[in-house]
């Protein structure tokens, strides 16, 4: 790989119509790494890996994979690309080994050796008992990691993943987030895409936070968490919101940031030692209880909040 | 290589699929069986068909006088329609009064009553007496009350012939000068209706045949009234769900779309000219096994012949090309799978009925039908098979068999160029 760099983005934009879905992207992914694109739904995450993986053009910039450019040459890139969608992107009535082989196929691989990697690739994603059970019977969980096996087979360099962990069972979840990382340590670079700041977190040597199409903010975990200093998250939950309660407290010493939805507020404050007692006896006055309190130590989420104002959970 | 796979993995789908299995081959099948049930039935194979038996009340009142010893021209009737050669196509039961007859016609228990007059003997031998023979119908039956007239008719002629014997024997003798009275024209009618009773019967009274049903033979190539009936009916079904396959096939170009499958396989090294491919070749594929199994089962059942190899084989490659150019270009107008039913059927539906797929049975389809047929390619197909159907050498199908195919090109074409906007 060129200069040690796997992907390359550089300005990346797409125009849908008058939506502008990504708009002005760039980023670089070393070997080796595993790089995570945290942002809520909407945020631009899956146009920018379709962009990476040649499914749809950019309007305008450029990237490469593994050294080859997307506009150049697509079929290059994808040879060197594993993707694994968002949605489940198998043939429900054929079988795990059968959507394997398929697939295998599909990456040029042939005979004895088609046969051995989907055999290897059966026991990564833990279902060589069920392989030859149709891919419509499985759970949700199942069908993800055959969905992930689907992209391993012709063992990329790369490999881009769109929210491998939606809708799934806390099992299922964490047998794909060891894979994962067991994947990065056979040396793949992985790309990762997500709206769950624990798995950015758990995962990633390198974080790129988007928001309305742009990258707001990248580099390590710690990178990140010391653009909001010490701040600590409060989460909230009042009996009723009182606008004029939420301007009070937006404006109270020791508070940097607030942000507030149907009765949950999320605050950034310096010391919640000192800011805690004084929201209790605030609220009062104002006729508002508060029912219930979390303290959180800095993390993603309260990076999110700082650079946008709002909490990640929010809906664009 | 990645055409083949794709293919073969459609195919695995369609196969798979009972809803594909039915539309391929059982409802092409069953709906010619019952079509050509319903227009004529099949055929034996032994080159004869069977009439019903047409079930006749006759009330026989005649009373042959003294006059004439020996005629009695109301039994004479009654043999006549009572003979050995009609027992495979009449049933004739002797009843004694008109009423009853008349109310077994009415409840639809005999198809004819015959009502002789009791003077029919004296009128049928006697040049100046008339008396009439009722044929009492059932309206709703033809072909049966049509034999029964046809024969009293054929009899009551005889009787007339016998009078004219007379009056021409009579007025032969007054031109020669001899006198000829009453009495001789009578003896010269009954002695004519003597000889037509013993006719009735043969020389040595064995029966002659009045009724021999016969199927007409082919000039070119012999084969059975049935299979020469539903051969048409079966081109037509063929026709039609060959090109709804070939729409059903295309469909799963949308149904990957859908489930993502199509995007994927755009993900890997794969150019889209070689996912269209493996999805028309699929579609091919599974037309040329339809076809085939059709065409064979058809033989089988309905004892059809389909014409020369080498006919059917270029009328089944036009059918095939065109019907899997039409279905991609179909499918390629279409944004969801579930407008796929109703534009399938719609569109297969308005085309095959335009194209003369389900009028095969009926022989009197005006000329213009034909003319407006042959602006789908379902009508061009049909022509392609009822050429091959008629013996057709492979010189005379080249010029449908060449408009389905540059047909098919230009659907798939069309369908291409939308399809590669779509998913490019």
């Amino acid at each position: 790989m060129p200069d040690g760099v796997a992907i390359r983005a550089q300005d990346l934009q797409k125009q849908f119509r008058a939506v502008s879905a990504v708009r002005g992207v760039s980023f670089e992914v070393r070997a080796g790494e595993i790089f995570s694109l945290l942002g809520p739904n909407g945020a631009g995450k899956s146009t920018t890996i379709a962009m990476l993986s040649c499914l749809l053009p950019p309007t305008q910039g450029d990237a490469s994979v593994c050294g080859h450019s997307i506009r150049q040459s697509p079929q290059r890139v994808k040879a060197c690309l594993g993707v694994v969608p968002q949605d489940i992107a198998l043939y429900l009535d054929l079988s795990a080994r059968e959507n394997l082989e398929f697939w295998g196929k599909m990456y040029g691989l042939r005979g004895t050796a088609l046969r051995q990697r989907v055999a290897e690739v059966l026991e990564i994603i833990g279902l060589t008992e069920r392989q030859k059970d149709t891919v419509g019977t499985f759970s949700g969980g199942m069908k993800r990691r055959v969905n992930i096996g689907a992209a391993l087979l012709h063992r990329p360099d790369v490999i881009i993943m769109d929210e491998p962990t939606v809708g799934i069972d806390p099992q299922s979840r964490r047998h794909i987030l060891d894979n994962v990382k067991e994947l990065n340590r056979q040396g793949m670079t992985i790309l990762y895409t997500t709206h769950y700041m624990e798995e950015a977190q758990e995962l990633s040597h390198q974080i790129a936070i988007m928001d309305q199409g742009k990258v707001i903010a990248c580099g390590t975990h710690a990178e990140l968490i010391r653009l909001v200093g010490e701040r600590t998250r409060l989460d909230l939950t009042l009996d009723a919101e009182v606008d004029a309660l939420v301007a009070y407290w937006r404006s109270m010493a020791g508070v940097h940031s607030l942000s507030a939805d149907h009765g949950r507020l999320t605050l950034l404050v310096d010391d919640s030692n000192l800011v805690l007692p004084r929201l209790f006896e605030t609220a009062s006055p104002f006729g508002v209880r508060i029912t219930s309190v979390t303290i959180e130590e800095p993390n993603l989420e309260a990076v999110f909040l700082h650079l946008t104002g709002k909490a990640l959970r929010d809906e664009p | 290589m990645k055409t083949l796979t794709i293919a073969a993995k459609d195919l695995t789908h369609i196969f798979q699929s009972v809803f594909s299995l039915v539309m391929m081959f059982g409802a092409p099948l069953m709906i010619t069986g019952l079509l050509s049930f319903a227009f004529g039935g099949r055929a034996s194979g032994t080159g004869t068909f069977n009439l019903p038996v047409t079930h006749v009340q006759v009330v026989n009142l005649d009373q042959p006088d003294g006059a004439a010893p020996g005629v009695a021209a109301g039994k004479l009737l009654v043999d006549v329609l009572q003979g050995p050669s009609l027992a495979a196509v009449l049933a004739v039961t002797l009843v004694s009064d008109e009423a009853s007859a008349r109310r077994a016609v009415d409840a639809q228990q005999a198809g004819v009553a015959i009502i002789i007059p009791p003077d029919f003997t004296a009128a049928a031998t006697s040049p100046d007496r008339r008396a009439a023979v009722v044929i009492y119908r059932d309206p709703t039956l033809t072909i049966g009350p049509g034999i029964v007239e046809d024969l009293v008719s054929h009899v009551m002629d005889g009787f007339s012939g016998a009078k004219i014997a007379g009056q021409v024997t009579a007025d032969g003798l007054s031109a020669a000068g001899a006198a000829a009275d009453q009495a001789l024209k009578d003896t010269i009618a009954r002695a004519y209706t003597a000889w037509l009773q013993s006719h009735a019967h043969g020389a040595e009274g064995a029966a002659v045949p009045r009724l021999a049903v016969v199927a007409p033979t082919g000039a070119a190539q012999p084969q059975s009234q049935g299979a020469a009936r539903i051969g048409p009916i079966m081109a037509g079904m063929l026709v039609f769900f060959v090109f709804f396959m070939g729409g059903n096939g295309a469909e799963s170009i949308i149904r990957e779309a859908e489930q993502g499958t199509l995007a994927r396989l755009s993900s890997t090294p794969t150019p889209l000219a070689a996912i269209l491919g493996g999805k028309f070749l699929g579609v091919v594929v599974s037309l040329c096994i339809q076809v085939a199994v059709l065409l064979l089962a058809s033989r089988l059942l309905f004892g059809i012949p389909w014409g020369q190899a080498a006919t059917v084989m270029l009328v089944s490659l036009g059918l095939m090309v065109a019907s899997a150019g039409f279905g991609i270009m179909l499918m390629s107008l279409i944004t969801s799978s579930r407008q796929t039913g109703p534009v399938l059927g719609g569109v297969m539906t308005l085309t095959g009925m335009l194209g003369g797929l389900f009028t095969t049975a009926i022989p009197t389809i005006p000329a213009s039908f034909d003319r407006v047929a042959l602006l789908t390619p379902q009508g061009w197909a049909l022509q392609g098979w009822k050429l091959a159907l008629s013996g057709a050498g492979v010189g005379e199908t080249l010029v449908p068999v060449a408009v389905l195919l540059v047909m098919g090109l230009a659907f798939l074409a069309v369908g291409v160029v939308l399809l590669r906007r779509r998913f490019a």
